[in-house]
């Protein structure tokens, strides 16, 4: 009970934040996120009780977080709007905008919370269920009520896909990679240089332009095959040694595209290629080709909507697939190894022959998820793959749960979402408030204040601060929560706190 | 019977790498143009490459002695101290600031200048130890016997943590002979090391149960103290005593570069030397200060007994625990001279380049820890050895290729000295350990 009202009181607070920021009708997507909050925490399993108390805690939780919405939407259009120099809406929009998301709220955490007392499969069936709902309905909503979160937000799942790709290097196989953005810029420009005119323009002819369905996989096979040539010598190293070489090699490989942009050779005199412009520099390769599928449309920027759902579908078939690795031969192979590569050897694992394996397919996770960024954003640009989009997945990795995927997901919406959402609205609306009352001298000094600065040190503080904190990350059982078989865990073995980065033990009772 | 027992030991490092070779021709091959084309232009003008030496004897003066800190710190705890490139930022920002505020230039007399300048030396290295002393106390220490990937991800983390510390001290507003600004941020200090030592004779003992974090949220009181402090002493003196006050040093935005004040003559005053080598007073001073350094350090760590204790830690730690030594003491006294030589090099680099940016110490860093694995990472002479090399090499290819692939340079000489020859010039076989 009290546990539920606590719940519903944190994530309101959240849904403020979320209000206060955003503004207009950012009440009803407040709602969406708090509703699942509530239901997916308040509702969680306790021991002897019925499907009627979850019912009840989840909407304990859902309706102490929809007050607070409500109030905060009133407050917000009260205090905030007029600040910011917006037309404030009609008392009656307000209200009625604020009790909508209050009932969006009520309804998913009512229903979270019942999913949670189904019996047996069914509770994880209906919990899935209704994730499912949310993630298909989400764009809808964000299309109607211009919420103009989707392009963030399919950025931050490209970015998920990448922390997904990297958990199998880190966190499955435990070697540290700092410079997996290079594989993340050569599967763009693979996309470049395949599905833009952009080398038959610098060489006059025209050049066949590759379908994006088949570029995104040959962006995978060349980023993997770079993983591959860098992993082949380096890999008998010590972890960290490994860590400084992927870190070099993830500082050579934006400035080789950035300097490329006069390319030949030329010896004695004698032009062996002509020089031209290979890479586009600072300016990159632009446009890249959208995928083609009859019926939709992924040349229209305004709506994004179909990057959204494939994007969707390709995430769900990753985890499908990272999901199978883990539990094959390989994938045991790489926790034996990742716990003591000695013991594991002696065991019969070949050690090289099973990092690799690991190294090159989370690079190619990596060119995969360049590829798809590439057309997304319609180009390649060398300034999007330095060494802070390492840090930033590896951020997510480490703050969700290392070795966890719901932990990763977790943890890489956080982040993504604190990156490129929150961050540059706190300065968007520090800045117009600064603007709209540029004679109040305590008000217009906001104009100055750019926490996107400093984005770079947040990450930094949540590293340093997951390790010292807890280096098994946020979520490192969520699993108990979001996977299939967690009605058969033990609540000893959850209660019991973990402090291993890595645990064996843990992974096997998850799975 | 003792044969039975030993199992014949294949050395893996005697095993044939083929990959490795392969992979070395074929760079090779790649690279054959290049290396022909340098070595045209070497022939077609030895007079130049005269010049470039020098320059990159002196660049790799500097680097050995930031290398010398991923050295001293790795030998001991085999920890990349990835932050350290930052601490030698912050060296150069906190040189910035204070010659800025005492308003020293190349007009104030050597009588003056050379004793001040030796004092901000003192100053920035006690704070760049200091502040590297308080990263492995706060950010290190508990993971030490963490797996290995633990303390690396900690240090990264500190290493943007301290990056972001030179972007705010980059937007705040700093005045070329703001004396008063230098009498604010003083007193706190000397009022709060005043408070430390009196709790200490009359509570001694107390700061032993305190936890790791009381100290933590005691430095964040200070500081914030620190702050007020500096706000109140710094308008009331100023409004007692106004003084004539000259440009605000941090420029216009926090993530531009700073001038950091001349202090030397720059290079349109006469030379020292003439052609070729065009030898002028501020190389002369960094070679000097470098040279001094080193050897200090070379000596500190040969011929004390501290230092003695030092190489022994690097040995075996538990063995040295076992022989009486301090090894927590031991370790942060390497913290401190790395993060002292650190400070030391961001003042050099400051006086001889006349500039600082918050970024500086991610690229000086990746090169000085180049240096130092090309060098035998842990192996002092290694380091210095290292970090001219490297200096060297950087300045040729600044010359013979061009400045902007420089980076790309020193990295994949990194990733090749890692791949063919991973325990350095001077370094002993490291081994396999994961």
């Amino acid at each position: 009970m009290s546990r539920a009202i606590n719940i519903g009181v944190w994530t309101g607070v959240f849904g403020l934040f979320i209000i206060v920021l955003f503004g207009g009708q950012s009440v009803l997507a407040a709602g969406l996120i708090c509703g699942l909050l509530t239901g997916l925490l308040g509702g969680a399993r306790t021991e002897g009780e019925t499907m009627q108390a979850g019912v009840r805690d989840g909407l304990i939780a859902a309706a102490v977080a929809g007050v607070i919405l409500i109030v905060s939407n009133v407050l917000r259009n009260i205090i905030i709007t007029p600040l910011v120099g917006q037309n404030v809406p009609s008392t009656a929009e307000v209200l009625s905008f604020g009790i909508a998301g209050a009932a969006i709220t009520m309804v998913l955490g009512a229903a979270l919370g019942a999913a949670h007392f189904l019996p047996g499969r069914r509770s994880s069936y209906a919990t899935w269920g209704i994730l499912g709902l949310v993630i298909l309905i989400y764009p809808f909503l964000d299309y109607s009520i211009q919420l103009g979160w989707l392009g963030i937000v399919i950025t931050g799942l490209i970015f998920i896909l990448l922390a997904l790709g990297l958990n199998i290097v880190v966190g499955y196989a435990g070697l540290l990679d700092l410079g997996y953005a290079a594989f993340f810029a050569i599967g763009a420009y693979t996309a470049a240089f395949l599905s833009s005119s952009y080398i038959g323009d610098q060489l006059n002819f025209a050049n066949p332009r590759v379908s994006f369905w088949l570029v995104i996989f040959i962006a995978a096979a060349m980023a993997g095959l770079f993983g591959l040539i860098l992993g082949a010598p380096t890999l008998p190293l010590r972890g960290d040694y490994l860590a400084i070489v992927t870190l070099g090699f993830g500082e050579i490989v934006p400035i080789v595209f950035r300097n490329l942009d006069t390319f030949g050779i030329t010896i004695f005199g004698h032009e062996f290629i002509k020089t031209f412009n290979l890479t586009g520099g600072e300016l990159g390769i632009s446009p890249i080709d959208p995928p083609k599928l009859p019926g939709l449309d992924f040349a229209n920027r305004s709506d994004q909507r179909p990057w959204y759902f494939l994007l969707v579908l390709i995430i769900l078939f990753s985890i499908f697939l990272i999901n199978r690795l883990r539990r094959s031969r390989l994938g045991r192979a790489w926790m034996a190894m990742r716990e003591d590569e000695l013991a594991a050897s002696s065991m019969g694992i070949n050690i090289v022959r099973t990092k690799l394996l690991a190294f090159a397919m989370g690079a190619s996770f990596s060119g995969f998820g360049g590829a798809y960024f590439g057309a997304f954003v319609g180009g390649a640009f060398p300034s999007a793959f330095d060494f802070s989009v390492s840090v930033i997945v590896l951020c997510m990795v480490i703050l969700g749960g290392l070795g966890n995927i719901p932990g990763v997901i977790v943890g890489g919406l956080i982040i993504e979402l604190s990156d490129r959402l929150f961050l540059p609205q706190i300065t968007l609306l520090l800045q117009s408030i600064a603007q709209h009352n540029a004679n109040n001298p305590s008000l217009s000094g906001l104009q100055r204040f750019d926490p996107t600065l400093y984005r770079t040190g947040l990450f930094g503080l949540v590293l340093v601060l997951m390790m010292q904190l807890r280096p098994e990350g946020l979520l490192p059982n969520a699993r108990r929560k979001l996977e299939l078989h967690a009605a058969q865990d033990s609540p000893a073995e959850a209660a019991q706190g973990r402090t291993d980065l890595y645990d064996v033990e843990a992974e096997a009772a998850g799975s | 019977m003792a044969q039975t027992v030993a199992t014949p030991v294949v050395p893996i490092a005697r095993r044939r790498n083929w990959s490795s070779l392969i992979v070395g021709l074929l760079l090779l091959l790649v690279f054959s143009p290049l290396i022909v084309s340098i070595a045209t232009k070497i022939v077609h003008n030895p007079l130049l490459l005269l010049g470039q030496l020098k320059v990159g004897l002196v660049n790799g003066a500097i680097i050995a002695i930031i290398a010398l800190g991923y050295t001293l710190v790795y030998g001991i705890i085999e920890l990349i101290n990835f932050a350290h490139g930052d601490v030698y930022m912050l060296g150069a920002f906190t040189t910035l600031i204070l010659l800025s505020l005492l308003n020293i230039g190349t007009t104030t007399p050597w009588i003056i200048r050379g004793p001040v300048l030796l004092l901000i030396l003192a100053i920035v290295m006690a704070v760049c130890g200091g502040i590297n002393v308080g990263i492995e106390r706060f950010a290190y220490r508990r993971l030490r016997n963490a797996p290995r990937l633990a303390p690396l991800i900690s240090a990264i983390g500190v290493s943007f943590v301290l990056q972001n510390v030179g972007l705010v001290l980059g937007g705040v507003p700093v005045f070329e002979g703001d004396y008063w600004a230098l009498v604010a941020l003083v007193a706190p200090v000397v009022v709060i090391a005043l408070a430390m030592v009196l709790a200490r004779r009359f509570a001694a003992g107390a700061e032993r149960k305190m936890p790791g974090w009381g100290w933590l949220i005691l430095i964040v009181v200070a500081a914030s103290l620190a702050v007020a402090g500096f706000n109140l002493v710094h308008h009331g003196l100023q409004s007692a005593v106004p003084l004539t006050l000259g440009d605000n040093v941090m420029g216009e935005t926090a993530p531009g570069p700073k001038n950091v004040p001349e202090v030397i003559a720059s290079v349109s005053a006469k030379p020292l030397l003439e052609t070729p080598f065009r030898l002028t007073w501020k190389d002369l001073m960094v070679l000097v200060m470098c040279g001094i350094l080193m050897s200090s350090l070379y000596l500190f760590v040969q011929r004390t007994k501290v230092g003695k204790a030092m190489r022994a830690t690097a040995q075996d730690r538990d063995a040295a625990r076992l022989m009486g030594i301090n090894v927590d003491a031991t370790i942060a006294l390497a913290f401190l001279l790395g993060g002292a030589l650190g400070g030391a090099a961001g003042m050099i680099v400051g006086m001889y380049s006349n500039s600082a940016v918050f970024v500086m110490g991610f690229t000086a860093g990746l090169r000085a820890f180049t240096s130092a694995v090309l060098g035998g990472i842990g192996n002092i002479a290694g380091s210095m050895l290292g970090g001219l090399l490297i200096g060297l090499i950087s300045a040729l290819s600044d010359q013979y290729i061009e400045t902007r692939w420089t980076n790309a340079v020193v990295f994949g000489i990194l990733v090749i000295i890692l791949v063919f020859r991973p325990s350095g010039l001077l370094g002993e076989d490291v081994g396999q350990k994961a």
